[in-house]
């Protein structure tokens, strides 16, 4: 166990090293120099600018554009295993850990449980879609619900809020709290959080559960032939006892990996979903900042996705053992 | 099965009670003007605008309530009217400069705004090289030295003549203004450069009162210098939100449902659509083209330095050969006008235009293809099948393209096709908004690119046509300094313009001379061609009557309806509520 | 496939044989050739209907009309009305967009453009997860640890950050280009999964079996354990090849697709970048998202069917 664990643990280590590395590298291969983007955002406002040059060489200067690569690379490193993100270029000189701890709650709490609600509904459905004792109109009507599956979320974003924000005015159509709402702990703000966060977490919901419903599908039909179920017929157990404790439980094993995998990236938000709900999730502020070539804000952003998702990653493989007894430890 | 049901319900119903809680709100509604903010506030607690490049840190409100600007052009006249300062006057050479400001005006905080602010703040951008504020930069390059004459009289001395200084630097001539600092809160900074100036303060009728990533709450001050010394009453709302709506579909919904009550630029159609459902919506013009146009009208850049097109006979062929009537159909909706010169068709710019078209200089609106086709053929190019060709070579053209708007890719898409339908074989090749304005524009790197970068000139020709001398000419690969002459417009026929646009660079704004000059510069511009004007820019910022009434429109014309500007201060005070 | 119809058919269906209606009996007749499965069938054609529409509709639809400013702009449908009041006519049957492009135009090259995306990148991305996964959960050892450490570094990585430097330094982007691409973020789950469940399948019965009985890893991983996970890796593919065109659909709202080239996903973008649905334009958003359906519809019962074939106890009757 203890081989076990201190393998998992250096592959953490390892995998975010390599991944820290890598978002390091792979914004500086774009041939935009990100004074040069900056400059030219100006440019676009209208207008000649005075002084290009001189500005050109104090920006440089500033983000430390000038210092060899592998001083910045070191710097970096540093820098991020302190958690330090640095200062936004783009929005100078407003510290990165700010932007993302301004972000990630949000992000985390509509993805979360966007994801959960999937998670089940998909989950459930898939394992209907198999199971033999499942109601006719059921087995008729699930394959149906999956079509939206198909549409993109965008899509299904703006179709709900034109059917329940703006034709029905059940629901807000922007923001993640009403506008005259303080951010406090109050249950008036929570209220207006939970009351924001229903269309866009829906938007969500509508479009994936589907995805997870055709794997649980897949596994299903594998655990329905295996023995234990065949056994667990033949002893006569009650169909729904069955469905959970042996059909269910054990199919459900590899959608859990996925699950993980999804928590990781949930980080990264959806930023079409972000973006017409105008929710101030991490996906935009990710999106914004790779668009500006904001390269601190593009790190600490990536950084944390690295993080979350290889720590989710390592819990997996923790508990992958102790939920599924086949596996031998060491492996 | 029913005790979820249950569950689910009585969640729903403590919902559903909690958030009507929510919205009891301190201000009402009515009471309130929601502006829309077609962006995120990436640093909702950093004030400091004078390191901001782009000047996002200033539209969600800051510069359009709370701090104000010494004068503000007024488009229609071209006029600067006063705010904070009464007068700006230069002496005769017009490198010395005298602004007069008004008395009594305070600080939110009670102090007093005077000369030494003034002094502080441009003192300030002098010295700090890491203020990269576009406004700082200009302010920068300008000024050599300021000093208070009296407590509220201030003299600028200039490196250069520049009798455009007071509009270009203080009247919020495009977007923004050099905004002055208030002295005691700011001379306690270790660092201007990193200084967030949070919480801020500023002159105007309205105090920041809390700000998040998608939306800034301004509220009315109990009392404003304005209203206290006469210069203007009260503004009537009293409470101003920039709020930001994600995109066109969700601003249409925004305003259908009066939880905007003015919108940034939307489409002909969309806007047509919001009418239907809310006939408070209106728009610049009552009818076609309801769009406004902005200062940077749209042209194509052709780079002289590449074969075929460093012939001024092809470039000519190309604007021959382009149907401006058609792009204001297809790709616009009909939002805007074909534009007959380089520059935005203002009142302030009509002596101008009216100028260059008397002198023959202006282009049509619609395509002369036949003459076009006739210059192609005096230059060797014969027709073969679908294309031009010469020495086997067919007669093609790739047009970069910024791709981050759909107005952008459909004018090129049509101009692609006239050219095509003419016989030459062009192709767009659509780039990353980044790739664009860093890598594309600057360093030459086109052949041909939609751009607006004669943009500049709104009450006086200068500041466009400057844009386009040989002296910012450079090799292709070399950054283009501050974005002028990226076509690298150079020969005889440059030279002589800009011969001619350099003298008038220290003529007096409003000389009786300058008209008849810029025809005589345009006919160089229009022989040579190194770029084609194509339609003037259009915004269409649609204003809700439901709740204020007041807006600006063509037959309300105090100013232009832009309220991401520093001019917003404007719109704001001429609210007043809708009965 | 074949074997475990021919094991497994006779124990399920016989017992209940006594008890068959006319028609039950007359499905269970049909089902003497699994193939002729009416799920597989009709999913089939849905998917060749979207490749005929491609094809035959280049044969008597001009194409060209693709372009912008082809055909008066924004017209319904014909029949219908538009928001002015003008009523579409039958030289654009499925009306037009804003910029003047013919929408049926647009659907006869956009949807097989659309199905080839998704397809390949599926196809890539389930092949190379498939490939590493089972390689990575059979061999074990220093391979596995390779192929694990980079398919965790890959998850973590995110898309939109090398979609966007790839464009930049590439310009416009192909549809091949873009597919590969998407599979590049698709198969890192796949791998993971399948080695997770190669690991629990080398300890279960048959393969234990298999084992002792002398067989090759080969004949255990491609004969034994294969078989067993294609329910699985079939939905997963199904499930992929959707990801991957809401996926393009995705990057093209933001911008990062190919510009010049029509699939579905840039025709709702066009749509949703107009505000096709404030503007009452269904025909825009509602014709491809149809299509997106049909697609989608038509994999889900290819899916429904190879299960039902490979797997009898599936079949209803």
């Amino acid at each position: 166990m203890a081989r076990y664990l201190a393998n998992r643990l250096f592959t953490l280590f390892l995998t975010v090293f390599i991944a820290a590395t890598l978002i390091w590298i792979i914004p500086r291969l774009s041939p935009v120099n990100p004074i040069d983007a900056m400059l030219g955002r100006m440019a676009s406002g209208g207008g000649t600018i005075e002084n290009s040059g001189a500005i050109m060489e104090q920006l440089m200067e500033r983000f430390g554009f000038n210092d060899p690569w592998y001083v910045q690379y070191f710097l970096y490193i540093k820098n991020t295993l302190t958690f330090d993100f640095g200062l936004s270029t783009n929005s100078f000189p407003t510290p990165v850990a700010q932007m993302i701890g301004g972000a990630l709650p949000w992000t985390i709490g509509l993805m979360m449980v966007a994801l959960i609600i999937t998670f089940i509904i998909g989950n459930l459905l898939g394992a209907l879609m198999v199971w033999e004792h499942t109601p006719r109109p059921w087995k008729a009507v699930i394959p149906a619900m999956m079509v939206f599956t198909s549409m993109p979320p965008i899509l299904s974003g703006l179709l709900l809020m034109y059917v329940f924000s703006s034709t029905l005015p059940w629901f807000p159509l922007n923001g993640a709290y009403g506008i005259n709402v303080e951010p406090e702990w109050s249950l008036s703000f929570i209220g207006s959080v939970i009351h924001h966060g229903v269309l866009p977490a829906m938007s969500i919901v509508v479009v994936t559960f589907g995805f997870w419903a055709l794997g649980m599908r897949g596994l299903m039909i594998t655990v329905q032939g295996e023995d234990y179920t065949v056994l667990a017929k033949a002893k006569g157990l009650k169909k729904r006892y069955i469905l959970y404790k042996y059909m269910i439980r054990n199919a459900i094993l590899p959608q859990i990996t996925a699950f993980a995998l999804k928590i990781g990236m949930l980080v990264a938000g959806q930023v079409l979903v972000e973006r017409i709900f105008a929710y101030p999730g991490m996906g935009k502020l990710l999106y914004d900042a790779i668009l500006t070539q904001d390269y601190p804000v593009i790190q600490g952003v990536s950084f944390v996705i690295i993080l979350m998702t290889a720590l989710a990653v390592f819990l997996v493989d923790l508990i992958y053992p102790l939920i599924d007894p086949r596996i031998r430890l060491g492996g | 099965m029913k005790k979820t049901t249950k569950l689910l319900l009585g969640t729903a119903a403590m919902t559903l009670a909690l958030t009507s809680g929510a919205f009891a709100q301190d201000v009402s509604r009515e009471n309130t003007v929601i502006f829309d903010l077609d962006r995120t506030i990436a640093d909702p607690e950093n004030f400091n605008w004078m390191t901001d490049g782009t000047g996002i840190r200033r539209m969600h409100g800051a510069h359009q309530t709370m701090w104000e600007p010494l004068f503000i052009l007024n488009y229609n006249t071209g006029e600067l009217d006063p705010w904070l300062a009464l007068e700006a006057n230069s002496d005769e050479g017009g490198a010395v400069w005298t602004i007069a400001l008004r008395e009594g005006v305070t600080w939110s905080d009670g102090e007093a705004f005077d000369a030494d602010d003034v002094v502080f703040t441009v003192n300030m951008a002098l010295e700090n090289e890491e203020l990269t504020a576009r406004e700082v930069a200009t302010l920068r390059g300008q000024v050599a030295s300021v000093e208070a004459l009296d407590s509220h009289t201030v003299q600028f001395t200039l490196n250069a003549p520049n009798p455009r200084f007071a509009v270009e630097n203080f009247g919020v001539r495009i977007f923004g203004s050099f905004l002055i600092m208030p002295e005691h809160v700011w001379s306690a900074a270790e660092d201007p450069a990193t200084f967030t100036f949070f919480p801020p303060i500023g002159t105007g009728p309205y105090v920041y009162e809390s700000s998040a990533s998608n939306r800034a709450i301004w509220d009315r001050a109990d009392s404003w210098w304005g209203a206290e010394t006469g210069f203007m009453d009260m503004p009537e709302p009293e409470r101003v939100i920039f709020l930001e709506s994600g995109g066109e579909e969700s601003r249409a919904q925004l305003m259908i449902a009066g939880d905007l009550d003015a919108a940034q630029n939307l489409s002909v159609g969309t806007f047509e659509a919001i009418q239907a459902q809310n006939p408070d919506a209106m728009a610049w013009y009552s009818d076609y083209p309801y769009a406004v146009a902005d200062p940077c009208a749209r042209q194509m850049e052709i780079n002289t330095t590449v074969a075929p097109w460093d012939n001024a006979n092809m470039r000519r062929a190309v604007s021959m050969i382009i149907d401006r009537t058609q792009i204001v159909n297809i790709a616009a909706e009909g939002a805007t006008t074909a534009s007959s010169t380089m520059f935005a068709q203002y009142g302030s710019m009509s002596p101008f235009i009216d100028a260059v078209v008397e002198a023959g200089h202006g282009l049509s609106p619609t395509a002369d293809v036949e003459g076009a086709q006739a210059l192609l053929e005096a230059e060797g190019w014969t027709r073969d099948g679908d294309y031009y060709t010469r020495d086997g070579e067919t007669l093609s053209v790739e047009i970069h393209v910024n791709s981050a708007s759909t107005e952008y890719t459909r004018t090129i898409d049509m101009i692609v096709e006239q050219l095509q339908r003419a016989g030459i074989d062009a192709r767009s090749v659509p780039v990353e908004n980044g790739v664009f304005w860093g890598e594309v524009l600057p360093f030459g790197a086109f052949t041909m690119s939609y751009s607006w970068l004669s943009c500049g000139s709104v009450n006086e020709p200068w500041a466009s046509m400057g844009r386009y001398t040989v002296a910012d000419v450079v090799p292709v690969g070399e950054r283009s300094p501050g974005f002028n002459n990226t076509s690298r417009w150079d020969g005889e026929a440059a030279e002589a313009y800009s011969a001619i646009v350099d003298e008038m660079e220290t003529m007096a704004l409003g000389d009786p001379a300058i008209p008849g000059m810029v025809a005589e510069a345009y006919q160089y511009l229009d022989a040579e061609m190194p770029f084609v004007p194509l339609v003037q820019a259009f915004k269409l910022m649609p204003f809700a009557t439901t709740y204020w009434e007041g807006w600006p429109s063509a037959d309300n014309y105090y100013n232009h309806p832009f309220f991401h500007w520093n001019s917003g201060h404007q719109i704001i005070h001429n609210l007043t509520r809708a009965e | 496939m074949s074997d475990p119809t021919n094991a497994a058919a006779p124990e399920t269906a016989a017992p209940d044989m006594a008890g068959l209606t006319k028609r039950q009996l007359k499905r269970m007749k049909r089902f003497d050739n699994p193939w002729n499965n009416p799920k597989l069938i009709w999913g089939v054609s849905l998917l060749l209907g979207i490749v005929a529409l491609g094809i035959f509709g280049r044969l008597f639809w001009d194409t060209d009309l693709v372009f912008t400013g082809a055909v008066m702009p924004s017209q319904a449908p014909v029949g219908f009305e538009n928001l002015r009041g003008q009523v579409g006519l039958a030289s654009s049957p499925l009306g037009t967009d804003v910029a003047g492009k013919d929408l049926l135009a647009l659907l006869i090259v956009g949807a097989p453009n659309s199905l080839y995306v998704g397809v390949l990148a599926s196809l890539i991305g389930m092949s190379l997860g498939i490939f590493l996964g089972f390689t990575a959960g059979y061999t074990g050892g220093r391979v596995d640890d390779v192929i694990r450490v980079s398919s965790d570094v890959m998850i973590t990585i995110p898309p939109l950050l090398i979609l966007v430097v790839v464009q930049a330094s590439f310009g416009d982007i192909t549809l091949t280009m873009m597919a590969v691409l998407i599979a590049a973020f698709v198969w890192q789950s796949p791998t993971r999964l399948i080695r997770a469940q190669v690991l629990s399948m080398r300890e279960s019965g048959y393969v234990q079996m298999a084992r002792l009985s002398g067989a090759s890893d080969r004949h255990i991983m491609f004969r034994e354990m294969l078989p067993n996970l294609v329910p699985y890796l079939f939905g997963s593919f199904i499930a992929n090849v959707t990801t991957a065109i809401v996926t393009a659909v995705g990057l093209e709202v933001l911008g990062l697709g190919p510009q010049r080239v029509p699939t579905l996903g840039r025709v709702i973008y066009d749509a949703i970048d107009s505000a096709a649905l404030t503007r009452d334009m269904w025909w825009w958003w509602g014709f491809p998202t149809v299509l997106l359906m049909v697609m989608f519809i038509g994999l889900l019962l290819i899916n429904l069917g190879l299960d039902e074939v490979s797997n009898p106890r599936l079949r209803r009757l």
